[in-house]
């Protein structure tokens, strides 16, 4: 079974896009293109309500991000600058420690391995985070030690860090990990032996200690923080890049002494976006070869509120997604109302040319009526009077009188045939489409139906036509239609004893002008502006449609002429038609 | 003046003739006028004298309407059948409003309108 359209659907189903093209209606429509109207009914409504919430959200979207950022960068530079400061106080403070010791002790002490170890063991007492205490000379020969490891009596003279200690006063080294083989820092102090030559206080701190400390600042799973020295190679643990001496793939920031924070997008792993907070690590005593480094993933740190503009955008987007159907729904439905307001509208006024048509034979079939009648009823009454002398026997049966009754009853047949054929070939007109017309003709053939009737009241009809013959290729039915109905408005008009004067000329070469002046009532101003508007009629007594003229003026429009009246009331009408000689095709409906 | 049964008033000359002779056959009297004024001046002059009248509409000088009102004028009771080629809806409620007997279309058989005539000197006050 089919399923009945309920009236909502049928209400918002687009009937327009399946409109049927039908040529006698098509040109009858106020709109012609329906499909364009609803195009552009939905692009500015959906433009209207979509951009705003489109911009609003991306504007949103853009502040979001930027406060998200700007946050994220604050913290990132909060931390580095903190953890920052505790590491180089760890490092400065062994080294004032040291310093200290150096200055106070002196060379005879420090170069006793006894005091050596205890002094060792107040400062790891004091300071902690130091493993080893030595003494070594300005040839790299280790005087003193006390710490866990054996390393009495090593010489480093070759190593890189003692040739670099003694051009400095205070040094602190790489993490390395050296003749202990462990990873530590040394840190140093040069000062002078009693006999002037250079000797170096050195330490060795834990980098326990350090790796402690740097957790301690680390705030969660997706913060990562950790040294580098001047080449890129860990001096401690990082979580993303491995342990201790792994090669970093990072750029070296630039040397800057205060602490600073940049956002970068990293796609070695993944496209990711770093925040990343860095530092040069400078004690007051020495410069170190360490750069604190800070990274913290943007994605992982700010989840939630990623979380929470991706919800937002679901939301934005379904919302536009509705706002996009009930446009179009909405579109559809008052597209339908206009359509259909306008399909009704032109099936009317479709049936209003019907009718008038129709009634314009009608008023023709009035006047052929009145032009047969009378020879009928001659006939009639002659056949009769005939039939009369043979029953009657009244009258001797004079054969020449029987021949004059017969002869008129054939004069008789013959008007009613002239009159019929006349009938036919106007009537044939009205299915005919575009064909060369002869304008005289037409205009007698159209007059012929009023002769009667111009007898009878006295007017005067005058037709003025040019001595050439003047052919029009044009729709003869609409022309003719034009005609009838402009001849009967003025047939009406007048009063007995008027007049009707027909002019046609040629007024260009493609154009012809058909002036139809009556001296009938006329028309008031006021009417003149209203008399080609449907269902206006000064008739209405005398059962005017007040479609006549309203059609005729549409004609003429299709015909590709143009139509002017002009009137003074009590002294007559003229109507001007101007029409070309050959209609454009392509534009007839 | 004898009476006379018909007067037609019809500017068809032929017809009219036909008419009148065919209705003289039949016993019926009958007289001629070809437009409406002479029609009129005929009545004035024998109102009394005629039955009925056979009237036209579309005549050369006045419309069959305004005959028809001065016959009323002249004799309010005298019957006239109207008998056109081509009368309106209109033509016949205005006819029938000013009082006319009757309104026939052409071609009328002659029966028809000796049946009429019949009809009226039948009752003759039936006007």
């Amino acid at each position: 079974m089919r399923l009945k359209k309920q009236p909502l659907l049928k209400a918002i189903w687009p009937q327009f896009f399946f409109h049927k093209h039908n040529v006698h209606l098509n040109s009858f429509y106020t709109i012609s293109n329906y499909r364009r109207i609803w195009f552009v009914c939905i692009g500015i409504l959906g433009a209207s309500s979509l951009v705003p919430l489109v911009l609003a959200t991306m504007i949103h979207y853009q502040l979001i991000q930027q406060s998200v950022d700007s946050e994220l960068m604050l913290r990132a530079e909060r931390l580095t600058s903190n953890a920052k400061r505790s590491v180089a106080f760890f490092i400065d403070e062994r080294l004032d420690a040291l310093t200290f010791t150096v200055n106070e002790m002196g060379y005879q002490n420090l170069s006793d391995n006894r005091k050596l170890k205890d002094i060792s063991n107040n400062l790891k007492f004091g300071f902690g985070g130091i493993t080893d205490l030595s003494v070594i000379d300005a040839d790299g020969r280790q005087i003193a030690y006390a710490g866990p490891f054996d390393l009495e009596g090593k010489n480093y003279k070759n190593q890189p860090w003692f040739t670099q200690s003694l051009k400095t006063i205070n040094f602190v080294s790489n993490v390395f990990t050296g003749y202990r083989d462990a990873p530590h820092i040394i840190i140093a102090v040069r000062s002078r032996t009693p006999d002037g030559s250079y000797f170096i206080l050195r330490a060795t701190l834990d980098i326990e200690r350090l790796m402690q400390m740097l957790l301690s600042y680390k705030s969660s799973i997706h913060t990562d923080i950790f040294l580098i020295n001047h080449q890129g190679v860990l001096q401690t643990p990082s979580t993303n890049f491995g342990n201790i001496f792994s090669n970093t793939p990072l750029i070296i920031p630039g040397f800057s002494t205060r602490t600073m924070v940049k956002k970068t997008t990293e796609d070695w792993d993944g496209t990711k976006t770093i925040i990343m907070g860095y530092s040069y690590i400078s004690t007051e005593m020495a410069d170190t070869p360490f750069i604190l480094i800070v990274r913290k993933q943007k994605e992982g740190v700010m989840r939630a509120w990623l979380d929470l503009g991706r919800t937002f955008n679901w939301i934005i987007g379904i919302s536009g997604v509705i706002i996009v159907i009930i446009i179009t729904l909405l579109s559809s439905f008052m597209v339908n109302l206009l359509y259909t307001a306008d399909e009704i509208k032109a099936r009317t006024v479709l049936q209003m040319e019907q009718n008038c048509q129709l009634a314009s034979i009608g008023q023709l079939a009035a006047g052929v009526a009145h032009e047969i009648n009378n020879p009928l009823a001659l006939i009639s009454e002659t056949a009769g009077y005939v039939k009369d002398l043979y029953i009657f026997g009244a009258e001797p049966k004079d054969e020449a009188e029987i021949i004059e009754h017969i002869d008129s009853i054939l004069e008789a047949v013959e008007r009613c045939g002239t009159i019929t054929s006349q009938l036919l070939g106007f009537v044939r007109q009205f299915d005919i489409k575009i064909k060369k017309i002869n304008l005289a003709q037409m205009l007698d053939n159209v007059l012929s139906f009023h002769t009667k009737e111009a007898e009878y009241r006295n007017i005067h009809v005058t037709t003025s036509l040019p001595d050439l013959p003047l052919f029009i290729e044009t729709d003869s039915g609409k022309l003719q239609q034009i005609l009838v109905n402009l001849v009967n408005n003025a047939f009406q008009a007048v009063e007995t004893d008027g007049c009707l004067d027909i002019f046609v000329s040629m007024i260009k070469s493609e154009t012809i002008e058909i002036v139809i002046k009556d001296t009938g009532c006329g028309i008031s101003t006021e009417n003149l502006e209203k008399i080609h508007e449907p269902f206006f009629s000064t008739k209405k007594e005398k059962m005017g449609t007040g479609l006549g003229l309203s059609i005729t003026y549409s004609l003429v429009k299709k015909l590709q002429g143009n139509i002017s009246v002009e009137s003074t009331l009590g002294v007559g009408t003229i109507f001007t038609i101007t029409l070309p000689v050959k209609i454009q095709r392509g534009n007839l409906a | 003046m004898k009476h006379t049964d018909i007067l037609i008033v019809d500017d068809e000359k032929k017809f009219a003739g036909m008419l009148s002779k065919r209705l003289t056959l039949r016993g019926v009297s009958c007289e001629v006028c070809y437009d409406g004024n002479s029609g009129l001046e005929w009545i004035k002059k024998y109102s009394q004298a005629v039955t009925m009248i056979l009237l036209d509409l579309q005549l050369p000088d006045i419309y069959g309407t305004q005959v028809m009102a001065g016959i009323k004028e002249i004799n309010p009771a005298l019957p006239v059948v109207i008998l056109t080629g081509h009368g309106t809806e209109n033509d016949r409620k205005e006819c029938m409003r000013l009082g006319a007997h009757d309104f026939a279309n052409k071609p009328l058989s002659i029966d028809n309108i000796i049946e009429v005539l019949e009809q009226i000197k039948g009752n003759p006050g039936c006007d």
